[in-house]
């Protein structure tokens, strides 16, 4: 460049080119540091790329597909993770109710579910949003979820949890163009990571704001990873694809606790089995006043409220 | 017709006959004998026992008088019990003579282990929320054997109300969003009124 341009906008042009350039020359040094294929081999590659939809895949192409999951994580987070396709219980619906007269507000369940769903620890998503409104006052919109007094619950204030509620008529479901999330056999509305395209209309048709989009790729220390993980759960997820609260699906399908329920301190979290006349989920559907969120749209969440 | 009274005086027979298995403390008094609410599960309590520092009791009342006198106390018991605001006094739940052992407002004898058959003498309603789920805490699994957690687990039973304590760190505000506390929509200035749009 000619020392006339070496200010103004053309000057920051040779900056940016040069900038550009150095750039260029680091990434190709990282390129050739690491294997080619993004650390995978060319058949992982491959066969990834041509990877068909959950529900369309052969138990070997579903079997090829965990063992792929599971190279991956080796290769990002240096963790052997165990990646799993448990299927769904029969006879069994799932089904959630939370007390929000014993709901103090701690989060522990929130910080629980990132810990267990390898959400990214940077990457600002997390599943479950506890609410705090005024008491008296259920207007979502008067709710703020990033209260931080010294203690809670604060005086005059009450708290209301909110995750996915696993509507039985799903809006978001509805709204995917490529069938990339559906509803199981056991109410859990779940997606398949590696077919979502992340155009993110599921999060414009959940009228729970309980779908999040992953705009990093998960930072997890490999210390904190969780290698029990699900196909359809919390296996490592790629950037730019919509998540959301799976119920724990790789938990409560071997009959363990969702882990926020198991992390709530207050007991105010109740989960079953919505088939079962005589599981806790039933009794308190009979027994005390439920409501849920939004009744009125007609989702059929399968998410209910209480007090006593 | 005459079937069934046969068969109601067969159940009857066989429930006075047949008593439930009853556990034998030292004075030979028979401890409490609660069937429990018809329709639960069966399942089991954590132990409670082991976590507290200074049973059994009888270690030092052993060798202490009983006295029944409602008192403030000096020793390492704290005498400010806070359950019942000054309704209830230590012998309501704790027995004067069998020291290891608790009591219900029936005088018989409770473990321990089995706190809650205590709390469920005044708070029945809670208590039987707890049998079957509402409320209290399961433990682990949602499916198969049921393990709760005793009420003394979470409640200290002599200052019952769960104190408040600091919430783990709130969510990040998102990238390139600003959070603006306490304003609703109708404070915020791109809605108008319509007072203020017929003034424009």
């Amino acid at each position: 460049m000619s020392k006339n341009n070496s200010s103004g906008d053309g000057g920051n042009f040779d900056k940016a080119r040069r900038n550009f350039l150095r750039g260029l020359g680091i990434g190709t040094a990282a390129a050739v540091a690491r294997p080619a294929w993004g650390g995978q081999t060319f058949q992982d590659a491959f066969a990834s790329f041509f990877q068909k939809d959950y529900r369309r895949m052969s138990a070997e192409e579903i079997e090829a597909a965990l063992e792929r999951i599971e190279r991956k994580a080796q290769d990002r987070y240096d963790v052997a993770i165990d990646c799993q396709n448990t299927p769904p219980q029969p006879g069994v619906v799932y089904g959630y109710a939370i007390n929000i007269s014993r709901c103090k507000g701690y989060r522990d369940c929130v910080h629980a579910c990132v810990k267990e769903n390898n959400l990214g620890r940077d990457s600002q998503m997390q599943y479950i949003r506890v609410l705090q409104l005024d008491q008296g006052d259920f207007n979502l919109e008067h709710s703020d979820h990033y209260y931080e007094p010294e203690t809670v619950p604060v005086e005059g204030k009450h708290y209301l949890p909110v995750q996915c509620m696993q509507c039985d008529d799903p809006p978001c479901v509805k709204a995917c163009p490529v069938e990339a999330t559906w509803m199981e056999p056991d109410g859990i509305v779940v997606v398949d990571y590696d077919w979502c395209i992340g155009c993110r209309y599921c999060m414009a048709a959940c009228p729970y704001w309980a779908r999040h989009f992953n705009w990093t790729d998960p930072e997890i220390p490999a210390e904190e990873m969780n290698t029990n993980t699900h196909y359809l759960g919390n296996r490592p997820r790629p950037r730019g694809v919509v998540e959301k609260c799976h119920f724990c699906i790789h938990r409560t399908r071997k009959g363990q606790q969702p882990a926020c329920m198991e992390a709530c301190p207050t007991g105010s979290r109740i989960f079953g089995n919505l088939l079962d006349p005589d599981s806790e989920i039933r009794y308190v559907l009979a027994n005390k006043q439920v409501f849920r969120l939004k009744e009125d749209l007609g989702t059929e969440p399968k998410f209910w409220y209480f007090s006593d | 017709m005459n079937s069934r009274i046969l068969q109601c005086l067969v159940c009857i027979i066989c429930l006075v006959l047949i008593p439930a298995e009853a556990q034998e403390t030292p004075d030979g008094q028979q401890a409490l004998r609660f069937e429990g609410y018809p329709g639960t599960h069966e399942f089991d309590v954590v132990p409670r026992k082991d976590d507290l520092f200074f049973y059994p009791c009888t270690q030092c009342h052993a060798a202490m008088e009983p006295n029944p006198e409602i008192r403030p106390l000096n020793a390492i018991h704290d005498s400010d019990l806070e359950h019942g605001r000054g309704r209830i006094w230590c012998l309501s739940c704790h027995d004067l003579e069998n020291r290891d052992y608790l009591r219900t407002l029936l005088a018989e004898l409770v473990d321990f282990d089995a706190a809650h058959l205590v709390c469920g003498g005044c708070h029945a309603n809670r208590h039987e929320d707890w049998y079957f789920g509402a409320h209290g805490k399961r433990i682990g699994n949602w499916q198969g054997d049921r393990t709760l957690y005793n009420c003394t687990h979470c409640h200290n039973a002599h200052s019952p109300a769960i104190k408040a304590r600091a919430p783990k760190p709130a969510p990040p505000v998102r990238a390139g969003l600003k959070l603006e506390r306490g304003i609703a929509h109708e404070k915020s200035s791109i809605w108008d009124t319509p007072e203020e749009h017929e003034e424009q």
